[in-house]
């Protein structure tokens, strides 16, 4: 912290005055948190019973606004000096460590749900070998599919034949203009009165990949759009045709654009597969919840599911990063 | 262009027209020789899932027994309940046996063609709550899972469309009612306190002492309210299908083999008229 200090300060005061300076903003951080904690915690439990008994108070202070002020001073202390501990250390080693007490913050979180660990483990085979295998592989089709429909619905909406807008844009706009759960219900419940029954997991597929198709159309052409008209009239001047030009020179650039909203949808749809749950198909946060309701524990299965969805975006966001990596290419020197 | 979407328009206009079912299910189930069950496996102890994916439950006891009689394998399927209810369920599964209170509403878009066993509903309190008896529920804040046959209860407004359902009368009214998804969500609820987020809740009894079995600070509140036949449910349309149904079940109580397997799962036989 004493870093950050400006370098006229340090002219006016010396090497006192930056002292008292930053001892006088800690003091209010640490008033500032002490008053945020009191407000926040009850002051009750056997943390705030061995802190008045400490002080000498009696019990009868348990739940008081003394044992809130109690228990949030030594909070606050310990958040300052951790923040000044932090800001001793390498920019890599701070964000490690903060990962680390978060992390630590979640689990003391976790446990303190007495957490059943032999049912969770029992279970987690079925979780991780069926559940999030199922999850996968449904997200994966659909976000492929998806892309395809994005890419035509965005061609469509670019097109200057009126069919194929009006087309594009009624598609955009129904599909993301209702809830994927209703779309999910619709195509499993309704295209049977046609006489196409789809099984659960195609049917699935098919909602996933319409509803995310009309986002990423979005993407799609904002991407397109993105590539200046200079390049067009380049390709135009070369004798390409407009295909051509679309294939060879835009769609190429356009891609490093749509890459991170694309695997921030990628993500989104590895979670939003679990609307499919309702059509009975196992994915992960099914058999979290019936796994856990056969005995009545479902911390234990919402956490592990939760743990496991987690791990997977964890997955894709490295994925992703590679890729931008690789399509950026051209910007590096 | 324009020949196209008129052929596309012809092929949904004939696809319309068929009727969605597929034929006669008995047929199907014989020829596959497998009956298709569709079960809610987050209900025990009638339906649960078991670590390595398949199932147990009376329920599913039941359903194995059925198609025992039948000569078939049994295979489970696990819809969501609101899309077995919702019916017209073509070629998916075969036979819910999942608990189904025959209701009028649900009688016109699926066939019951056997009730098995009654079950007797009842309320819940977290267990430091000072009521004792059905009265003290008055105007108090209740919970029961949405759309089924308890929140019908609450509002005054149950119809239970089957023969020989045991009367009942209104005990309880309620100031607020919360429904949830399910009964269980009602349960974990309940167990953060008395009043926390509700004075009390309704459920199946079997279900209720369940979960107080599995550790839920729960305790029942006086007599069961009324008990509701429970049934078989199939696709509207093959009543030879339905005939065989209601022989193997009838034959089933007959000998003995329900009341065995209530006793089996909930302790007391729920088989017969109370």
């Amino acid at each position: 912290m004493s870093r950050a200090v400006p370098v006229r300060a340090r002219a006016a005061g010396g090497f006192s005055g930056i002292l008292r300076r930053d001892a006088i903003r800690r003091a209010v951080a640490v008033l500032l948190l002490t008053g945020l904690g009191a407000s926040l915690v009850s002051g009750t439990g056997p943390l705030a019973e061995a802190l008045l008994a400490l002080f000498g108070l009696d019990q009868a202070w348990v739940g008081s606004w003394l044992a809130r002020l109690l228990l949030a001073l030594p909070l606050a202390v310990a958040l300052v000096l951790n923040s000044l501990f932090l800001a001793r250390l390498p920019r890599r080693l701070q964000i490690g460590i903060v990962w680390g007490e978060l992390l630590l913050l979640f689990a003391a979180f976790f446990l303190s749900f007495e957490l059943d660990f032999g049912f969770l483990w029992a279970r987690l085979p079925i979780l991780v070998g069926i559940g999030a295998t199922t999850t996968l592989y449904v997200s994966s089709i659909s976000i492929a599919v998806a892309s395809l429909i994005a890419l035509v619905a965005a061609l469509g909406r670019l097109s200057g034949n009126p069919t194929a807008f009006g087309l594009a844009t009624f598609y955009t706009s129904f599909f993301r203009g209702t809830p994927l759960l209703l779309q999910v219900y619709i195509i499993y419940l309704g295209l049977p009165q046609l006489g196409l029954t789809l099984a659960p997991v195609p049917s699935g597929v098919i909602a996933l990949s319409l509803c995310y198709g009309a986002y990423m159309a979005e993407i799609f052409r904002a991407g397109i759009e993105s590539i200046p008209r200079g390049q067009w009239e380049a390709g135009e001047a070369l004798g390409l045709t407009r295909r051509l030009i679309l294939r060879k020179i835009v769609l190429p650039q356009a891609i490093r654009v749509v890459i991170p909203p694309i695997g921030n949808q990628f993500i989104a749809m590895l979670k939003d597969s679990s609307l499919v749950s309702i059509l009975g198909v196992w994915e992960l946060m099914f058999l979290a919840r019936t796994q856990g309701r056969a005995e009545f524990r479902h911390f234990e299965m919402l956490i592990a599911a939760a743990l496991i969805y987690w791990f997977l975006s964890f997955v894709f966001e490295l994925a992703q990063a590679r890729i931008e990596r690789h399509f950026g290419r051209s910007d590096r020197r | 262009m324009k020949v196209w979407l008129v052929a596309i328009a012809a092929t949904v206009a004939v696809a319309a027209t068929q009727p969605a079912l597929a034929g006669p299910v008995l047929d199907r189930v014989k020829q596959r020789g497998v009956l298709r069950v569709a079960t809610d496996p987050a209900y025990p102890p009638q339906s649960m899932q078991k670590p390595d994916g398949s199932f147990e439950g009376f329920d599913i006891d039941v359903a194995s027994e059925i198609a025992n009689r039948l000569g078939v394998r049994v295979e489970f399927v696990t819809p969501a309940w609101e899309i077995i209810t919702s019916g017209r369920w073509g070629d998916r599964w075969d036979i819910s046996v999942g608990s189904m209170t025959p209701t009028r509403e649900r009688a016109e878009v699926l066939d019951f063609p056997a009730i098995y066993y009654y079950t007797p509903a009842a309320f819940a309190v977290h267990e430091s709550c000072p009521y004792q008896n059905l009265e003290e529920l008055d105007g108090k804040v209740i919970g029961t899972c949405g759309a089924c046959t308890y929140e019908f209860y609450l509002r005054h407004d149950l119809k239970i469309d089957a023969e020989g359902v045991p009367p009942f009368t209104y005990r309880v009214t309620p100031g607020e009612i919360r429904t949830y998804e399910t009964d269980t969500n009602v349960f974990d609820d309940l167990r953060l306190g008395c009043g926390t987020r509700l004075d009390a809740g309704i459920s199946a009894l079997p279900t209720i002492r369940e979960a107080i079995k599995a550790g839920y600070p729960m305790r029942i509140v006086g007599d069961p309210v009324f008990y509701e036949p429970l049934a078989v449910a199939i696709d509207k349309g093959d009543p030879e299908f339905a005939a065989e149904i209601a022989r193997i079940v009838e034959a089933l109580r007959e000998e003995g083999t329900l009341s065995k397997l209530s006793l089996k799962w909930y302790g007391v036989d729920l088989t017969r008229v109370p």
